[in-house]
């Protein structure tokens, strides 16, 4: 900040790789989500959210509460809160929002704000609604409407997006004008805009974020994505269970990480990085080939696969390319595909709350798993539950990766979240004027 | 075939064989200096992992190997292992080389984002291991800093806190009392011979949201505790204990001065910055552009005030003229102090940096500032700085943004003279 106070005022021009077709923080069909996520949480709010160290702190909720079986919770919610169309926020609202991302919970508005009722003991439930899928969105006829801090402007699906802000937000109106979103832009083309002055943030390819200059600030994240392999066939027999476990040590995930995306990735053993588990380690990927071939030997006949892949995204097609180089060494039938029904899909999974258990049942629903129960909420349960996962044998965690990000020096004020990404809210820029 | 894709038994148990000999081990733990804070902090921790360890192996021989992967610093690793040892073996676990131990433990020290993870990773004989775990919290870091001038600028920490604070105010008094001003409370401290001690705690009520960057000033008045000014909102306190705030809506003009300087300014309440409407004036002059911070200086005959302007240039104005000032390298924040050092009156003015802030005194001979101390440094940004009423001292409030806490100084100006 430099001694300096925000400025009001100015356009923030953004430009993402992701042809984002939805800003519904809750749709499941994105193959962006980081991007998502960054866009969601400009437009939403959530009932609790989270501060940069990743502690829990009142959102749209002012003060909540449980029953000692944590299984009752009530959320008494803040007053004179607007959606985008000037609406009051109310208690159905909510309630409505909630049901429709999370089926499985009793939702009902109360005087003061709503209750939830699990069937289980959910002592983390608030951690589950700072998860920007259960932002609180009214839902109507395809209109979406917040009480974020920016309102939608113009969306052009897979192109364009403008945010105005809010004058009449309930956090103070932002210091930015507008947010100009430019989407379905090449890495390279980003990066010539930002070099021309034409952009003020933009992502960073594999390996652009070690050559700075002074020209832009970068801002890495912690290694908040998990590159898994994620098997479509639920029930794996004894011979298929071999072959998934002989392409994962087929995998050389240090190539990938080193070569393909030039360091900007973790070789991942595990589905939680270790920055958030400490135990990661205990899951240390192995590249074996020799293993991986007599595994692929005890089996008689080797089931062909497919591997589809984000097409959008170069980066992806480069992994899967070479995953199924690596898996074919093996003496594996593996090869890449670009339909959308495959034997085995590469994803991109981000790791959506700092509380381990909270990230790893995010992670388990994104990929139709079934999390594990476990019967504590120690470290150590939450090793095991990770342990149950991995030896589910539905997925393979491949790499972590960082969401890296390039900001023109006359972007300020904007906060570093709980995994290191920019949060663009209190954003403003140097050259605006009040 | 092991736990799964990446069975842990591959590659997890790379022992390196820093711990050769079970007699050393025990000659370094009764020669080994005793730092107490693993025993007194962590002891607790130490035997669950100790007791966790021993029931997977029994009592035996075993081989212990410790990998720091933490944040902790040797020292205290090297203290951590010394308890673990002294622990393992009042649980009958006898220490020998690996070549000869039933049982081989592979300790890491690891870290997640809130707690220290201390792991055992055990194999006893070819079966695959056995995990054991234990979590503790990890403390907050912390920050000092000083440096010395034949004049100085003094930083003494007050008060550090995670919620914001807008404004400090310190009574000197016997108990001293200390006043904060956070966005939605003003909290009141009495001085207990070890520290500060939450005496009071009123909230301030407000109908409109605040602005995302949002001020206060408080002001110690005579016939009452203190005012506070808010955007749009003004609260003034009882004048006896218990002491009660009312608070309402409000465009009066906050004070820019102190008890010595006399002027108000009126607050923008949904942004960040004063409109430049001045009362009652400075001579002839009643209205500057918008600015965020004021410094008075007096002179012979007249006080010129510096106007920190969201313009990003600092303007002088004397009763008559609007002068521009460039300050290239001056922040938002500035304010006046009285010393007994060079003409009496200097302006201390926040810096831009592009890390961290910092704040330094300036002489102001001739409308050309000179720096006349270093510059005193921040761990984060400078949030806040006002002058106190008695014109001697100033309080700035700055957010560490290591510790994302706010921290409360009083800065003041000493000299040899």
């Amino acid at each position: 900040m430099g001694g300096t106070r925000p400025r009001y005022g100015g356009t923030l021009r953004v430009n993402m790789q992701a042809a984002l077709l939805s800003v519904d923080p809750a749709d499941t069909n994105s193959t962006d989500p980081v991007a998502l996520d960054e866009i969601s949480c400009l437009l939403f709010d959530t009932l609790v959210t989270l501060d940069g160290r990743g502690a829990l702190v009142p959102g749209l909720a002012s003060s909540w509460r449980s029953d000692s079986g944590y299984q009752r919770w009530s959320f008494s919610l803040r007053s004179n809160v607007r959606l985008s169309d000037g609406t009051v926020l109310t208690p159905q609202i909510v309630a409505a929002s909630l049901r429709s991302v999370n089926p499985d919970w009793r939702v009902a508005p109360s005087d003061d704000g709503v209750t939830i009722e699990v069937s289980s003991p959910a002592r983390r439930l608030p951690m589950q609604l700072a998860l920007t899928r259960n932002s609180i969105v009214q839902r109507d006829n395809g209109r979406l409407l917040g009480t974020g801090a920016f309102a939608v402007s113009l969306w052009q699906p897979g192109k364009q997006l403008i945010l105005k802000e809010r004058e009449d937000y309930w956090r103070g109106r932002p210091f930015l004008d507008e947010i100009d979103v430019a989407l379905s832009r090449n890495m390279r083309d980003q990066m010539m805009s930002l070099d021309l002055g034409k952009v003020d943030l933009i992502e960073l390819a594999p390996g652009q974020s070690q050559r700075t200059t002074e020209k832009r600030t970068i801002v890495s994240s912690r290694p908040n994505q998990l590159i898994c392999l994620v098997f479509q066939n639920n029930t794996p027999n004894e011979d298929e269970r071999k072959l998934r476990e002989a392409l994962a040590l087929s995998t050389d995930r240090r190539a990938l990480a080193n070569v393909i995306l030039q360091g900007d990735a973790t070789p991942a053993g595990s589905i939680l990085p270790n920055w958030q588990s400490g135990y990661a380690f205990l899951f240390a990927p192995a590249y074996e080939l020799r293993s991986a071939r007599e595994l692929r030997d005890e089996v008689h006949f080797v089931t062909p696969w497919t591997l589809g892949y984000d097409v959008t995204d170069p980066s992806a097609r480069l992994l899967a390319e070479r995953i199924a180089l690596n898996a074919q060494d093996a003496g594996l039938r593996l090869q890449t595909s670009m339909s959308s029904t495959t034997d085995i899909r590469l994803e991109r999974i981000l790791i959506s709350s700092p509380d381990g258990y909270i990230a790893l049942l995010d992670v388990a629903r994104q990929l139709g798993l079934i999390m594990p129960k476990v019967p504590g909420n120690s470290t150590e349960n939450l090793y095991q539950a990770e342990k149950e996962l991995l030896e589910s044998r539905r997925m393979i965690p491949i790499l972590h990766v960082p969401a890296n990000h390039a900001l023109a020096p006359s972007v300020h004020g904007w906060t570093s979240q709980w995994d290191g990404r920019a949060g663009l809210v209190d954003a403003w820029l140097g050259t605006g004027r009040p | 075939m092991g736990n799964g894709y990446n069975s842990p038994s591959r590659n997890m148990l790379l022992i390196k064989p820093t711990v050769r000999r079970a007699a050393f081990c025990i000659l370094l733990f009764f020669m080994a200096p005793h730092h107490t804070f693993a025993a007194t902090t962590w002891g607790a921790e130490i035997e669950q992992l100790a007791v966790k360890i021993a029931s997977v192996t029994g009592p035996g021989a075993v081989s212990v190997d410790l990998e720091n992967k933490s944040s902790l610093a040797n020292n205290q690793r090297d203290e951590v292992r010394r308890q673990l040892l002294t622990q393992l073996a009042s649980h009958g676990l006898r220490l020998v080389d690996q070549e000869q131990a039933a049982a081989t433990i592979h300790i890491t020290l690891s870290e997640n984002l809130t707690s220290y993870l201390w792991i055992a990773a055990i194999h006893v004989g070819n079966n695959p291991a056995e995990i054991e775990m234990v979590a503790l919290p990890r403390p907050d870091p912390t920050s000092p800093q000083r440096q010395t001038s034949t004049i100085t600028l003094h930083k003494t920490l007050l008060w550090s806190q995670t919620t914001p604070m807008l404004d400090i105010a310190v009574l000197d008094g016997s108990p001293p009392h200390m006043i904060v001003l956070e966005p939605d409370r003003v909290a009141l401290y009495r001085y207990q011979g070890s520290g500060w001690e939450q005496q009071d705690a009123m909230t301030i009520s407000h109908a409109h949201p605040w602005p995302r960057d949002v001020r206060g000033r408080l002001v110690i008045r005579k016939d009452h505790l203190f005012d506070a000014y808010l955007p749009g909102v003004f609260c003034q306190s009882g004048n006896r204990t218990p002491v009660t705030l009312n608070c309402r809506e409000s465009d009066d003009s906050w004070p820019l001065g102190n008890d010595l300087l006399n002027l108000n300014g009126f607050y923008a309440s949904a942004r960040n910055f004063f409109t430049g409407v001045l009362v009652p004036g400075i001579g002839k002059q009643s209205t500057v552009s918008s600015f965020y911070t004021a410094a008075g200086l007096p002179r012979a005959n007249y006080i010129l005030w510096l106007f920190a302007g969201t313009d990003s240039r600092v303007h002088m104005l004397d009763g008559i003229t609007d002068q521009v000032m460039q300050a290239a390298d001056w922040g938002d924040e500035v304010a006046s102090i009285r010393t007994s050092c060079g003409s009496g009156w200097q302006v201390l003015a926040s810096s831009r940096s592009s890390n961290s802030d910092s704040i330094r005194a300036y002489e102001f001979a001739d409308r050309v500032a000179s720096p006349i101390t270093q510059p005193a440094d921040f761990s984060g940004s400078v949030v806040s700085l006002w002058t106190a009423m008695d014109g001697v001292t100033a309080f700035a409030v700055s957010r560490d943004d290591r510790t994302e806490k706010y921290e409360a100084f009083r800065l003041s100006v000493s000299c040899i003279q």
